[in-house]
């Protein structure tokens, strides 16, 4: 069956380039200067240098860098991405309890700009030229070329400071114990600056693209012939136009689908949102490396896993494409 | 119709590359309209602009001019947008050059080496190579470069796959031409097109990547750029919008502008599409 | 026997003096939940294993030690009732307070107390560990409520270390022969305070409630508080307009933005409750790179920083100028006879061409610790550059710091340090020679040497109470002079609140254990 081998074959390099990535990742990050135990030292105000090796002994960083390497790998391979000695916590608990958070933030940012970048993408290639279509455009740069932190700043101020619409920062409302239905709709208030904030980036991306790539397929033969056929040019554009147009968007989405979930550090810090970014810089910036480990993996496997199920999908909309190749 | 006039068709493209010329103008004359270092504390701090005349767009926290610091911050961005563009090139073309023309294993391996770069979360790993090498203008071009170039290869790589098989690099195989110089004579200058579009782009990438990495405190602390003074000036933003509009709206201008310059290339260089366009 | 006495009850009348005093503006009310913004979110809550700013902050209202201390730095009795010191200053005996439970409901006995100071924290706390090795014989158990400690000499920041972090009790039945760092029950700490550990939400918030068998019946009055985590400064200061929170503490927000959030209604700013710390900032300076070792040089660096726009524009007015090593806040301060430095860069011009400086290139470490200081340095460096002085700003993240700081990997840094009360545990430290080891950020890692300065030093630590004032003004003459670090500002970091918020800060620790006492109007 060629499905079932190029579906093995694809999870196979998937696993292999995780491996490696796994591997790179842990030399690269034992090449920043300073360590868990200094650090900790550091924050407690005081410290003697037998203190600091205790430390080191206790994360075992006392031993050589290849031995340990040696260790990560073989807990990696068993899916077991290891223990925070300065949390107290396993790995996998702290991203786990992480993950729902980001995943739900940045699943919403890439429908929103999904959504709205393909139609306001389509729309400016219908009207190609015209002032709406430079409108469009403007507009979708005004939010790719704005920096991002200064964005979610400026949204707080207007909307939580002097509009009171919404809240500007956190997960839910702390200490109002909330549940069911009304939980949701707190939590829903407090998605909405940062998702925008994320989502709006993403869509002047899309917009960009499907514009792009309306006006590709436009020219194409086949929809020559359609419209030769004498369907209303808004068919057309439905359902030849559009259909095929999308495709590239959908690939780059799938690519960025994984990226965005480690990419949201900045929208997840301005906001307090309690995702993995955070969780990613945060472990930075103590050199608790096996968690910065365990946040690069999920969010690798995330890339690995979305490239899979894009090609996938490109498959079932197009079986003509070779996707193996 | 020649390119100049493909090109000139586009007012965007044209408005966005006057823009861009302004701003280059800007970075040549920063030295001459003011000499002395941007980071110079020169006034009251936290004056609104033209609340003297001779800071026109205010000061900063500190007193510093925030329209010298807006002069010479356009040298060192544009100067980090293009050195890290260049590196990326560096990188992703020859890769990308080899990966399409050899095929076969050396293919194989080349992309996996790509894939591996692409699954890497970007902005995590540019914030991770800075933090490593500590801070500086070098470091940062090289953490953009290093997370920019895979697009740039698989991008040479396709266009150099549906090449490989036209005439007249077959004819340069039979007259026995080296690998190396068919790659350099016959096939990259036709990829030149979609190369100089995707660069244009890369550098406005470049421009934001440096800002957010300035705003989580690793940038350069002996540059100016307005990536640094969005960032500073951010938390401010309530009582003092100066501080961190100008910047932000430079850099807005200038990512704009080469945007529609990128727009206005692709339709000069792809005339094809430009059809498309139907004006 | 003559003992000097010192009286729980009687401080304890005072107190209750002072809480009447209090009760003038109203009748402390039970009852309520608040919301106080940490920064940055802590590693854990087990504060004998770890005393990052944050964590005190939390987990010092879930533990307690045996003293508390008013802004005075005056002891007062927490965990223990009564104490008194021998004369000859080398036995303290601790009364314990009876009735006392742990939160999970067993007693709490002198042998907690002992299990904690001689077994728990001597192996794990990096603050007690040099003191109880070097300066305590034996620590004893006298009966269930009485403790004994025999120091092998005078030491007289003794009494300061009954602090809640220093020396935070742990429950010796949860404890006693485990692995102490990798016991399960850290992540749930159990203390004896006013509050209890309820819930951690990582990335979101902690949340603790009332102590219903709090050993002081009429306390804590709050019913519960919830320490929130927001990493970005600026939606700090916007969460707290926005009403989502009622307390900023010390370094949650910008200081800019304590000058702003002041104006606001509702709003109450005070710079009390570091007494204990006084956070002292200065400069380090390598003495060992050339030039850096002259003194003229550092003395022209000196006239040529301009203190006094570090506090005004930089700290918003916050702070004060110091003259020396030690706070004014801490005891044994003394600007007699000291030589002062003002901003003059003209002198700083002359000093600099005096002390033969070539134009080499100074290396100065900022310290990344948010905004203002990133400020602070591009300033200072400014000032510097001014007098002719060739400098190059370096930044790195906080590992980064530690790490160059800690291997003397820098010409000039930046460093603040808490002073803990008394000059012999927070400020000799940082100018003696026999603490030039690397590996440490607080040590004395610029290297200065001067046998003077050491044996004042260690004169003045185990000097009867009377004869250490001298031994201080005199060290603080010497280094003045010297200058083996350039000090900038003694820091306030304020907290904000909301003026409804009363008897928040108290003590000489503010927030560290401010639950026992605060209560919502």
């Amino acid at each position: 069956m060629p499905f079932l081998r190029f579906l093995t074959g694809r999870v196979l390099k998937g696993v292999l380039v995780l491996i490696a990535i796994a591997a790179l990742n842990f030399l690269l990050i034992r090449a920043a200067p300073g360590d868990p135990a200094q650090v900790m030292a550091g924050e407690a105000g005081a410290a003697d240098a037998q203190f600091i090796e205790q430390l080191r002994q206790r994360f075992g960083l006392d031993r050589p860098l290849l031995e340990q390497l040696w260790l990560y790998m073989k807990g990696v391979l068993t899916l077991d991405l290891g223990y925070s000695y300065r949390q107290q916590r396993s790995v996998a608990s702290l991203i786990g309890e992480r993950l729902p958070a980001t995943l739900l933030l940045t699943g919403t940012a890439f429908v929103i700009s999904l959504a709205l970048g393909t139609v306001m993408g389509a729309l400016a290639a219908r009207r190609a030229g015209r002032w709406s279509d430079s409108a469009i455009t403007t507009l979708a740069l005004v939010f790719y070329a704005t920096p991002l932190f200064w964005i979610a700043l400026m949204s707080q101020i207007v909307f939580s400071l002097k509009l009171g619409l919404v809240p500007n920062v956190g997960y839910e409302t702390i200490g109002a114990n909330y549940t069911g239905l009304n939980r949701a709709l707190d939590i829903g208030r407090h998605l909405v600056l940062p998702a925008l904030t994320l989502g709006l980036f993403f869509t002047a991306l899309y917009t960009r693209m499907m514009r792009a790539s309306t006006l590709e397929v436009a020219g194409a033969d086949f929809v020559k012939t359609a419209r030769a056929k004498g369907l209303s040019e808004s068919v057309v554009a439905r359902r030849h136009v559009a259909r095929n147009a999308i495709l590239p968007v959908v690939t780059l989405a799938g690519l960025q689908a994984g990226q965005i979930v480690g990419g949201a550090v900045l929208t997840e810090t301005v906001f307090a949102w309690p995702g993995i970014g955070r969780l990613m810089f945060e472990s930075l910036a103590q050199r608790d490396y096996s968690v910065l480990l365990g946040v690069f993996f999920v969010s690798s496997a995330m890339v690995v896993l979305f490239n899979l199920i894009t090609d996938l999908v490109y498959r079932q909309v197009d079986p003509r494409i070779e996707v193996g190749a | 119709m020649s390119f100049l006039a493909r090109f000139a068709r586009n007012k965007g493209a044209v408005i966005g590359l006057l823009v861009l010329l302004a701003v280059v103008v800007v970075a040549v004359v920063a030295p001459l309209t003011y000499p002395q270092s941007p980071w110079r504390l020169v006034g009251r701090p936290v004056l609104a602009p033209f609340a003297l005349e001779r800071f026109p767009l205010g000061t900063d926290t500190l007193g510093r001019d925030v329209m010298a610091g807006l002069m010479h911050g356009a040298r060192v961005s544009l100067l980090i947008g293009l050195v890290s563009t260049v590196v990326a090139l560096l990188i992703g073309v020859p890769l990308g050059a080899v990966a399409g023309y050899r095929g076969g294993l050396v293919d194989d391996a080349l992309m996996r080496f790509t894939e591996f770069f692409q699954t890497i979360p970007s902005f995590a790993l540019a914030i991770v190579i800075v933090a490593i090498l500590q801070p500086s203008i070098a470091s940062i071009v090289l953490a953009i470069a290093i997370v920019s170039w895979p697009p740039v290869a698989r991008l040479v790589r396709g266009e150099v796959l549906s090449l490989r098989a036209r005439d007249y690099v077959q004819a340069a195989v039979t007259v026995g031409q080296t690998t190396p110089r068919i790659i350099l004579s016959e096939v990259l200058p036709n990829t030149l097109a979609p190369i100089i579009v995707m660069a244009s782009l890369m550098v406005a990438s470049a421009i934001l990547l440096e800002s957010s990495l300035s705003f989580l405190g690793l940038g350069d602390p002996n540059m100016m750029t307005w990536g640094y003074m969005v960032g500073a000036g951010r938390t401010r933003l309530i009582d003092a919008w100066w501080i961190s509009f100008f910047p932000g709206f430079a850099i807005f201008l200038t990512v704009l502008a080469l945007n529609l310059v990128g727009e206005g290339l692709n339709d000069a260089l792809n005339p094809r599409l430009a059809r498309g366009r139907g004006a | 026997m003559l003992a000097s006495l010192v009286r729980g009850a009687a401080a304890a009348t005072i107190l209750g003096l002072l809480s009447t005093a209090a009760s003038a503006q109203g009748e402390p009310k039970r009852g309520g939940a608040l919301q106080v913004v940490v920064t940055p979110e802590p590693p854990m809550l087990m504060q004998a294993l770890n005393q990052n700013g944050p964590t005190n902050m939390i987990a010092g209202n879930i533990y307690e030690s045996f003293l508390r201390y008013d802004e005075k730095l005056n002891p007062q009795p927490s965990l223990a009732e009564s104490w008194e010191i021998s004369p000859d200053q080398k036995v303290y005996t601790f009364k314990l307070k009876s009735g006392v439970t742990w939160h999970d409901g067993k007693p709490f006995t002198a042998d907690d107390a002992v299990f904690t100071f001689d077994k728990f924290l001597r192996q794990e706390h990096p603050r007690w560990r040099p003191i109880v090795n070097a300066q305590v014989d034996k620590i004893e158990k006298v009966d269930d409520r009485t403790i004994r400690f025999t120091l092998k000499q005078p030491f007289g920041p003794f009494i300061l270390a009954f602090e809640v972090a220093t020396t935070p009790m742990v429950p010796k039945h949860i404890y006693e022969g485990t692995d102490y760092k990798a016991n399960p029950m850290n992540a749930t700490p159990i203390g004896t305070g006013p509050m209890k550990f309820k819930e951690w939400r990582k990335g979101s918030f902690v949340h603790l409630v009332r102590n219903e068998n709090y050993h002081d019946k009429s306390r804590p009055l709050l019913d519960e508080v919830y320490f929130q985590f927001i990493p970005d400064a600026a939606s700090r200061a916007v969460a707290y307009e926005t009403g989502k929170v009622d307390v900023l503490t010390g370094g949650a927000v910008e200081i800019f933005d304590v000058a702003r959030l002041s104006k606001l209604p509702n709003t109450c700013v005070t710079t009390k409750g570091w007494e204990m710390f006084a956070p002292h900032a200065w400069i380090s300076v390598n003495v060992r790179n050339g030039i850096l070792g002259n003194k003229q040089f550092r003395q022209a660096m000196m006239h040529a920083i301009d203190r006094d726009f570090g506090r005004d524009v930089v700290w918003s007015g916050y702070g004060k100028i110091p003259t020396g090593p030690i706070s004014s806040k801490t005891k044994f301060y003394s600007a007699e006879g000291v030589k002062t430095y003002d901003y003059n860069p003209a002198k700083a011009k002359e000093l600099v061409k005096q002390s033969g400086y070539k134009g080499e290139t100074i290396r100065f470490l900022a310290l990344p610790y948010g905004e203002t200081w990133s400020r602070w340095g591009e300033a200072i460096k400014q000032n510097l550059e001014d007098v002719g002085i060739k400098m190059e700003l370096v930044t790195t993240d906080v590992p980064g710091w530690t790490q160059r700081t800690s291997n003397f990997d820098f010409d000039l840094t930046f460093n603040f340090l808490y002073q803990f009360g008394d000059p012999a545990t927070g400020v000799a430290r940082s100018y003696i020679s026999t603490n030039i080891v690397k590996g440490n950020p607080f040590g004395n890692v610029g290297g200065y040497s001067n046998p003077e300065v050491d044996k004042l030093f260690a004169d003045a630590a185990s000097a009867p109470a009377e004869q250490r004032q001298a031994l201080y003004t005199k060290v603080q003459q010497i280094l003045a002079d010297e200058l083996p670090v350039l000090w900038l500002l003694e820091l306030d970091f304020p907290t904000v609140s909301r003026c409804n918020v009363k008897d928040l800060v108290t003590t000489a620790v503010g927030i560290n254990d401010a639950m026992r006492n605060a209560w919502k109007q």
